[in-house]
């Protein structure tokens, strides 16, 4: 089962993935939302890791935006434009009876966050697990969300393993 | 989006940049009917009329927006403009 052994701090980050998707309009909960919900929880190991590199949800959030309207504009359509047009009801919000499954990604992410969980003799799923299967997706949103705000991943997953290190003292 | 400037988004030069642009567009295309159906039903066209400007029967008007346009309005009965 995808969300067996996670920790409180994993459950509470994946529940904030799943409102963040659908705040946005994800009609599937992407590997760049897993992300969104590690840093909107804002605890833990993986928060900590993005934090010191300078990554806040703001800057995450934005970044998002930018990449809807980026990939509108190259088609030629203007999401302010859209905006203006529809007035004051235009939401990007999936309406509530609307489920939002897993994409792809993110399930990958989620089977990878498992894997290295083993590997590194844990028992439960942390953040951190989540963030280094996220990191594993080279092709991945989350990844190229990262890079745009200027973290490169190796150094990211050094913040991570300094952390968990010290966190065993 | 498109990386290299003065190039042509999609095609064969950068798919993944024209299968973004499609996931964009339709996660758009969704966000502005449900705005311009609720937009229609605050001017007060029945869900007959806003179906048929639309192209698709009133069922399915109804089924896709009608519980969260109602929500939203307590007490605003359907329009009968167009009814």
């Amino acid at each position: 089962m995808m969300f067996t052994r996670f920790t409180n701090r994993t459950r509470r980050s994946a529940e904030a993935a799943f409102e963040e998707a659908r705040m946005l309009g994800h009609d599937s909960l992407g590997d760049e939302d897993l992300l969104l919900g590690i840093l909107r929880a804002d605890e833990g190991i993986a928060a900590n890791a993005l934090s010191l590199l300078g990554v806040t949800f703001e800057d995450a959030r934005g970044e998002s935006d930018a990449m809807l309207s980026g990939a509108l504009a190259s088609v030629g359509i203007s999401l302010e434009e859209v905006r203006r047009e529809a007035g004051e009801v235009f939401d990007m919000r999936i309406p509530d009876n609307r489920r939002i499954p897993l994409s792809p990604r993110a399930k990958k992410a989620l089977v990878g966050a498992r894997k290295h969980m083993r590997r590194l003799g844990d028992s439960h799923l942390g953040t951190e697990h989540v963030l280094l299967g996220i990191l594993d997706n080279e092709d991945g949103t989350a990844r190229r969300m990262l890079a745009r705000l200027g973290v490169a991943p190796e150094k990211l997953e050094d913040r991570i393993f300094e952390l968990r290190d010290r966190a065993a003292g | 989006m498109n990386e290299k400037m003065g190039t042509r988004v999609g095609g064969l030069e950068d798919p993944r940049a024209g299968l973004e642009a499609v996931v964009a567009l339709r996660r758009t295309l969704e966000a502005l009917e449900a705005a311009q159906v609720e937009n229609a039903f605050i001017s007060g066209w029945s869900w007959a009329r806003i179906a048929e400007v639309l192209g698709v029967s009133r069922q399915a008007v109804h089924k896709k927006h009608a519980g969260r346009i109602r929500a939203r309005y307590p007490g605003h009965a359907p329009g009968r403009k167009g009814a």
